[in-house]
């Protein structure tokens, strides 16, 4: 996109915005980042992942994994509804008590992410302050028995120009597979492929198996749309001041008709005071 | 030059693509059903992850004080959208539209705060599934 198409757009978008009092809710979504910027890549000449990626708002609905599914419905398992509904009644979102999200979570999640590629390494890093640390090496294999963990036992290689990430060894406590309560077990099985088809996108397709809980393996797609160079991941400590978990109650409250999580018919705020 | 703060926080906000994301749903915590105008005066400013906490000293309907905690996003949004932690002065009477907490507690989800100088800023955590 050029600098004068991009002031356009901003401009456009702003007068929006403006003119309906909007400030809480970004506006962007990937058409608006067109762009003409190759694929940078590494000395290599593999795809350089690198940047600090941010979704739009044509995600829809975010938070949600079964987000490319017809109705958004998820292919539960009868123990799959049974691990749905003892999240939805008897647990709090173990994000909210600053356990790690995990994968695919961390993927259907709003918050921007920040990727730092190496040679033989890759490392996502996340808001909260996680981060995920997987060795690109097509030799290695799974382990027979991994020790469980909230991003799994991750393995990636190249296949031509796409990043592709193997997991396992996930746990089956404490974990929502997305902001709606949606269960997983542990014999979730993801294979996520990422690709960067130019320098101001990158999208992955992603495989999620789950025999236990799921009667057949099913696709989450979503492309991300590339940061300002002055942006990057802060410091998130998540444990810091945590007053809000004693207040929490189970679930995620009610998942309204466009399939995200939040209220119903909410009283309205009294008028703004004028303002002085 | 309010107008060019408050288109300010526009851009800020609207450019960043997608907003930071409360770790919570805000139906978790808060009742959409229960909106609620609290004003008070200041007593303690918490600048903290992954919330920022402010407390007041108000009193309810019979005249008797009550003290209230009032939830807002974490420091990195609030500070994007132009809500910074000098702008809440200790002795300041501040007022807070928001909803109060499910399980009964002095807690409210501080989405709209009028601050001692009049300005308004959005406290709301973005992407909660609160009303915005």
């Amino acid at each position: 996109m050029s600098a004068v198409r991009f002031g356009i757009t901003a401009a456009a978008v702003l007068v929006v915005a403006a003119s309906s009092g909007l400030v809480g809710r970004a506006q962007l979504t990937v058409p608006d980042f067109k762009s003409t910027r190759p694929t940078p890549r590494t000395a290599s000449g593999r795809p350089d992942l690198s940047g600090y990626w941010k979704g739009t708002t044509d995600t829809k609905p975010g938070g949600n994994i079964g987000k490319d599914l017809p109705g958004w419905k998820l292919p539960l398992t009868p123990a799959g509804e049974a691990a749905l509904k003892h999240n939805l009644t008897a647990t709090i979102d173990p994000e909210s008590l600053c356990i790690i999200g995990g994968i695919p979570r961390h993927n259907a999640s709003g918050l921007p992410f920040e990727v730092l590629q190496g040679a033989n390494k890759i490392a996502f890093l996340y808001w909260y302050s996680y981060f995920r640390l997987i060795p690109i090496d097509p030799n290695r294999k799974h382990s027979d028995d991994p020790d469980p963990s909230f991003f799994g036992e991750e393995l990636g290689r190249w296949e031509g120009d796409t990043l592709v990430i193997d997991s396992i060894g996930f746990k089956d406590e404490k974990v929502w597979i997305d902001e709606n309560a949606n269960p997983h077990s542990d014999a979730l099985h993801v294979v996520e492929r990422w690709t960067r088809p130019d320098a101001d996108h990158i999208h992955v397709d992603t495989l999620i198996e789950d025999p236990k809980f799921y009667t057949r393996p099913f696709t989450y797609s979503r492309t991300w749309v590339l940061g300002k160079p002055d942006e990057e991941i802060q410091e998130y400590a998540c444990s810091e001041n945590n007053v809000d978990a004693a207040h929490l109650g189970f679930g995620p409250g009610p998942i309204r008709p466009d399939g995200t999580r939040g209220y119903i018919d909410p009283a309205p705020l009294p008028p703004p005071l004028p303002r002085k | 030059m309010a107008m060019k703060r408050m288109l300010l926080v526009v851009a800020a906000v609207t450019l960043a693509g997608a907003p930071l994301v409360a770790h919570h749903s805000f139906a978790a915590e808060f009742d959409a059903s229960k909106a609620i105008r609290i004003t008070g005066t200041l007593t303690k400013v918490e600048w903290t992850n992954p919330h920022i906490y402010f407390y007041l000293d108000a009193k309810d309907e019979q005249g008797n004080p009550v003290r209230w905690t009032c939830e807002s996003a974490a420091p990195g949004a609030l500070s994007r959208r132009g809500f910074k932690r000098g702008d809440l002065k200790l002795g300041d009477t501040i007022v807070v539209d928001g909803y109060r907490a499910k399980n009964g507690a002095n807690l409210v989800d501080a989405r709209r705060v009028t601050l001692g100088d009049g300005r308004i800023v959005s406290g709301g955590s973005a992407g909660d599934g609160g009303p915005q």
